[in-house]
């Protein structure tokens, strides 16, 4: 009975993850790509992606779920490359130089994010989804009307040819693939980007020691609860700004990281789901709003990006139309997130009702003696 | 005292940041350089095409040059050296030479004339700047409209 409930609380804790884990178990071999083809793209996703969906566990480890917000960080990414892109500057010195740019445009996205989300304890994942939306109008004004004509591109590569504003791609053809290529080897025909994987360790790493610090300490006591952190001479409110901030800056960086790789930034669109396909991809991993960990960033990156590349080609092999796979995947990106939401406020109801339940009982206990 | 170095500190980080972003800008500056084996008129005087030019970058074979050609390859950086293989006439052997050359920070495109260079003429004869021509295409894009780019989906 005991191991039965067990069986039955690790399959429900698991749904996701399992339920993904079925899907790309169908669908790899009905899409007949090949093993070495399907590592080597699961390879370089993995590369492109794992920093971006690590920039959100530092706001869920601070108890602020999803940071749908992580797109603002994007936004600081993409400004900073239009501007390297504009500046010629090339190769692994762009990369660099994008990174430092992005870090004062992210800072103060995050801070004003972060105060936003302040104001909305509670319901920071819908906030935090509205402001992406906020933002992306900002950033549309700033790089459709203002670059060019107050701020200054040069570049007309870079810049519309009516005299401002900025192209719909911009080619990062100078810096393409540079991080991944350098120190990268090549193992039973699957290139490994060393030097990618390199940082993603070094930000591993990083969050491992961050937990431990006294800030780190702070974020998982607001994380469980405020008052209680209040209460210990936590300064909840810039607690919570900070890693907004941290985990902004840090989406900034996996942005420059993401599109080096793509080497082209679709100016208008790069950071536009970009934010929810690294929450769906966390969540296919087995993360849920109050709890992740770096090892559902690997789990979730290798399902979800497995399921990416092999439902179109699956879709055409049984339906004949490869939309349909392209819309599976657009659909289970949302669906898991859904799901993960719901599964999280039925456990929250569930433990509530159990908490009542159990203050009843005292209450009952004691007028009775 | 403690917010001093806490300031102290914070003022270091964003020094160092701003050197680095410096530095990142000089040694990272793109350019790309256009090789001619082209007849060059300078003050009066004609400095004739080689009759073939090979050139070298990084050891690299970047193009085999004949009379009034021209070759391409990108640098980062300030300084680019190539090494040109020089026919002087048909049947005579290669002559390697290497060269050296400061690229200018503000231009983003170099035409450098080898048998200027090789004359030991001034530099104003031997490099201009490169003003690329933007494509028909190019010419032509315009703002996208919400229907088409803003509102559209990235590749993920």
């Amino acid at each position: 009975m005991k191991k039965e409930n067990k069986v039955l609380g690790f399959l429900r804790d698991n749904t996701v993850p399992i339920m993904f884990i079925v899907i790309c178990a169908v669908c790899i071999p009905i899409s007949g790509f090949s093993a070495s083809y399907l590592m080597n793209e699961i390879v370089t996703r993995m590369g492109r992606n794992i920093f971006l969906i690590l920039a959100l566990l530092i706001p869920i480890m601070s108890g602020m779920g999803l940071n749908f917000g992580m797109t603002l960080g994007a936004m600081a990414g993409e400004i900073a490359l239009i501007f390297v892109s504009d500046w010629q500057i090339w190769g692994i010195p762009g990369v660099v130089l994008a990174m430092i740019l992005s870090i004062p445009i992210s800072i103060v996205l995050g801070a004003f994010c972060g105060k936003i989300l302040n104001m909305a304890k509670g319901r920071e994942m819908i906030t935090s989804y509205i402001i992406s939306f906020f933002m992306n109008g900002i950033y549309q004004l700033i790089v459709l009307y203002m670059m060019g004509s107050i701020i200054p591109i040069r570049h007309f590569s870079v810049k519309l040819p009516r005299g401002y504003g900025i192209r719909n791609t911009v080619s990062l053809l100078n810096m393409r693939q540079c991080l991944d290529n350098l120190l990268a080897v090549r193992v039973a025909g699957v290139k490994i980007p060393v030097l990618t994987f390199l940082i993603i360790a070094l930000l591993c790493l990083f969050i491992v020691w961050f937990r431990r610090t006294k800030l780190g300490q702070d974020m998982r006591a607001v994380g469980q609860d405020m008052n209680v952190a209040r209460d210990a001479g936590i300064n909840v409110e810039r607690t919570r700004i900070i890693s907004i901030v941290m985990s902004t800056v840090l989406a900034g960086f996996g942005m420059v990281i993401y599109l080096q790789n793509m080497g082209n930034i679709a100016t208008y669109s790069s950071h536009s789901q970009i934010g929810m396909f690294c929450i769906a991809a966390l969540l296919v991993g087995g993360a849920s709003v109050d709890r992740a960990s770096i090892g559902n960033v690997f789990l979730g990156v290798v399902l979800f990006h497995t399921m990416f590349i092999v439902a179109p080609k699956a879709g055409a092999q049984i339906t004949g139309d490869s939309m349909i796979g392209e819309y599976f995947r657009v659909f289970v990106s949302y669906a898991v997130i859904t799901l993960a939401l719901v599964m999280y406020e039925t456990k929250k109801r569930k433990h509530k009702s159990l908490m009542a339940q159990q203050l009843q009982q005292e209450q009952k206990e004691a007028s009775a003696s | 005292m403690k917010n001093a170095r806490r300031l102290f500190f914070r003022i270091g980080a964003v020094l160092v940041l701003v050197a680095v972003a410096a530095c990142m800008m000089v040694i990272g500056r793109g350019h790309t350089v256009y090789i001619d084996n082209k007849t060059l008129e300078y003050e009066g005087e004609t400095y004739k095409a080689y009759y073939r030019a090979v050139v070298y970058v990084d050891g690299k074979k970047v193009s085999t040059l004949a009379a009034r050609e021209r070759g391409m390859a990108t640098n980062i950086g300030q300084s680019f050296t190539m090494t040109v293989g020089i026919v002087e006439e048909k049947g005579r052997d290669e002559v390697p030479h290497e060269i050296t050359i400061k690229l200018p920070y503000n231009m983003d495109g170099v035409i450098i004339n080898i048998p200027g260079y090789m004359a030991g003429l001034p530099q104003e004869a031997w490099m201009t700047e490169f003003v690329s021509a933007p494509s028909e295409a190019e010419m032509q894009e315009e703002a996208p409209t919400e229907e088409e780019d803003i509102l559209a989906g990235a590749e993920f």
